[in-house]
C-alpha cells in the first residue's frame, strides 16, 4: 500500500510538473468579450491561438504567466485551419517546447492547458487520454490538417487555443474548440508551423482558385472505355466565373475534368487538396472530356478571393 | 500504479455516508465524517429538514441532527454520534498545484460510493466570464466528472486527504467548497 501511495503521489507530482513546465509558455488572449482564450508562445515574440476566438482585430492584449498585461498585434489569421498568430514584445517569456509526433498513441495520457488571466494565476488544466491518431485530413472549415489527433479531454470555456501537452510537459499542438465535437481536436504542430510561416509572411494563407463550380459525375463503363479513361469519374463544370482562371484558360460549362497534372480525379476533395497546397501562380494541366473527345487545357491558378471574417 | 486510486479511495469510502432527509423527501447527497464524535459535513442544498437519516457504508441508518446550515457557502453540519464512522484526513487545497490528481466520491445518479478521478484546475474565484464569476466566493475547481448525488461528498488529493466538499458543476467544471472554509465554519459549532 505504501508503494501504491508513493507511486501515485509521484505520478500526481509529475502531472503538476508537466502543467507548470508547459504553463510557463502560455498566455491569456483578450480578443473577445467576456472570457479570454488561450495562446501558446511558439517563437520569441510570436503567440499562436485559434482563429475562432479572435473577435476583434484591434486592441488585443495578452496576460503573461507573471500576470502582466501587454499589447499584442494580430499578424495574421487563417479560418481554414482555425489558427491565428499574434506578435508580442520579444523576450517576454519562455518559448514552448515541442514533443515528438510519433510518441503519441491512443491511450497515452495528455493534458489540455489554459490561462484565463484570473486570480488563480496558474495555468488551468484538464486531463485525459489520446483517443485517436491518423493521417492527413481536411477539416470542415476547409483547411488541410497534417494528421488526426483527438482526445477525450474536456475543452472548457477559454481552453481554445491552448496546447495539448504530454505527461512530460511537451506540446503536441493547439486545441481547437471550434473543430472539437464529442472528442477534442488538436491541430498538430507541423500544421501550426506551416501555417505560422505563411501568416508571418503575408498575414493570411493564399488558397488556389479556379473560378469554376463543379460537381462529380460518372461515365458509363463503355464511354470510359471508348475515351480510354483510367477510371469512370470526373468533375463537370456547372458555371464559370467571368475573367476567372478557368474562363481565361478557355474552360466551358459542360467540360468534365478527368485528370489534374496527370492524376485521375473523381472527387471534389482531390481537387481541393491540390488547390490548398502552394499552387497560386502555378499552371495546372487539366484533361477534360469535351464534346465526346478528350482535350488538354492549361490553367494558371489564381488566388481565391478572401472572405471577410 | 496498478492499484491506482483504489487504496486511497477504499480508505476514504469508509468515511462517506449517504444522507436521506427525515421528512421523507428524496435525498440523494453524500456526507463526510469530518470529526470523531459523529460530526458530518454535507452540502446545504442536500439537507432540507432539521432531522436527517445518515446511511453508513456498512448499511446502518442513523438519526442525525442538522446543527448548522450556511446556504450562501452551501455547507451544512450534521451531528450523528451513533454513526461511529472514522473521520477523514483533510488538507489545505491552496498548497496543491494545478494538474495534481484529485478524485471525488459520491452517489452520482444513485450509484453508491462511486469514484471519479481527474486533476485540480485552480483554487480561488471563478473566471469572470463564467456565470457566478462575479460572486467572489473561493472554490476548489477541478476537471472531474461530477453528477447530482456527488453533492456533499469529498474531493480528495491523491493520498485521499479531503480538500473540498463537492457542491456543483458549472460549464462542466467541478466546484467544491475548500476544506479550509469548512474548518473555519466548524470553529463556531
Amino acid at each position: 500500500m505504501t508503494d501504491t501511495r508513493t507511486s501515485l503521489a509521484t505520478f500526481s507530482d509529475e502531472l503538476a510538473d508537466a502543467t507548470a513546465d508547459a504553463g510557463a509558455a502560455i498566455v491569456a488572449v483578450h480578443a473577445r468579450p467576456r472570457l479570454p482564450s488561450t495562446g501558446v508562445h511558439w517563437q520569441d515574440g510570436v503567440v499562436v491561438t485559434t482563429d475562432g476566438t479572435i473577435r476583434r482585430e484591434e486592441g488585443i492584449t495578452i496576460t503573461l504567466p507573471d500576470g502582466r498585461n501587454v499589447p499584442a498585434t494580430l499578424a495574421g489569421r487563417d479560418r481554414g485551419t482555425d489558427l491565428a498568430v499574434l506578435r508580442i514584445p520579444t523576450g517576454s517569456m519562455p518559448i514552448t517546447r515541442l514533443g515528438d509526433a510519433s510518441a503519441l498513441r491512443p491511450g497515452n495520457l495528455v493534458l489540455a492547458l489554459a490561462r484565463l488571466g484570473d486570480d488563480s494565476g496558474g495555468p488551468r488544466v484538464s486531463f485525459g487520454a489520446v483517443s485517436s491518431v491518423g493521417g492527413p485530413w481536411r477539416c470542415w472549415k476547409g483547411g488541410e490538417i497534417s494528421r488526426r489527433l483527438q482526445s477525450d479531454l474536456t475543452i472548457y470555456p477559454g481552453f481554445g487555443g491552448g496546447p495539448l501537452v504530454d505527461a512530460s510537459g511537451r506540446v503536441h499542438g493547439i486545441n481547437s474548440g471550434g473543430l472539437s465535437g464529442a472528442l477534442a481536436t488538436t491541430i498538430p504542430f507541423e500544421t501550426v508551423d506551416r501555417v505560422l510561416k505563411l501568416l508571418l509572411e503575408r498575414g493570411y494563407v493564399a488558397r488556389g482558385w479556379l473560378g469554376a463550380a463543379m460537381q462529380p459525375v460518372r461515365f458509363s463503363a463503355s464511354t470510359a472505355k471508348q475515351l480510354g479513361l483510367a477510371n469512370d469519374g470526373g468533375l463537370i463544370i456547372l458555371s464559370v466565373e467571368p475573367d476567372g482562371p478557368a474562363a481565361n484558360a478557355g474552360l466551358f460549362v459542360g467540360d468534365v475534368i478527368v485528370k489534374v497534372d496527370g492524376q485521375p480525379l473523381d472527387d471534389i476533395h482531390q481537387l481541393l487538396r491540390v488547390l490548398a497546397g502552394d499552387v497560386v501562380g502555378r499552371t495546372l494541366r487539366l484533361d477534360v472530356v469535351r464534346g465526346g473527345g478528350l482535350a488538354s487545357v492549361e490553367v494558371l491558378v489564381g488566388e481565391r478571393p478572401r472572405r471577410r471574417s | 500504479m496498478t492499484g491506482f486510486l483504489s487504496a486511497a479511495a477504499e480508505r476514504l469510502r469508509a468515511s462517506v455516508a449517504r444522507i436521506l432527509n427525515g421528512d421523507g423527501s428524496d435525498g440523494s447527497g453524500a456526507a463526510i465524517a469530518w470529526r470523531s464524535g459523529g460530526v458530518f459535513v454535507t452540502s446545504a442544498h442536500v439537507v432540507r429538514s432539521s432531522n436527517v437519516n445518515v446511511m453508513t457504508p456498512d448499511g446502518r441508518q442513523i438519526r442525525g441532527e442538522v446543527v448548522a446550515r450556511d446556504v450562501h457557502r452551501d455547507i451544512a453540519i450534521v451531528r450523528a454520534p451513533a454513526a461511529k464512522m472514522p473521520p477523514v484526513q483533510t488538507a489545505n487545497p491552496d498548497v496543491l498545484r494545478p494538474g495534481s490528481l484529485v478524485f471525488a466520491i459520491g452517489h452520482p445518479f444513485g450509484v453508491v460510493e462511486a469514484v471519479s478521478a481527474g486533476v485540480l484546475q485552480a483554487v480561488g474565484w471563478l473566471p469572470e466570464g463564467l456565470e457566478l464569476g462575479r460572486q467572489r466566493l473561493r472554490w476548489v475547481q477541478a476537471d472531474v466528472r461530477l453528477a447530482p448525488g456527488n453533492s456533499g461528498g469529498p474531493l480528495a488529493d491523491s493520498e485521499g486527504r479531503v480538500i473540498g466538499v463537492s457542491a456543483m458543476i458549472l460549464a462542466g467544471l467541478a466546484l467544491a467548497v475548500p476544506a479550509t472554509d469548512v474548518e473555519a465554519m466548524l470553529v463556531g459549532v
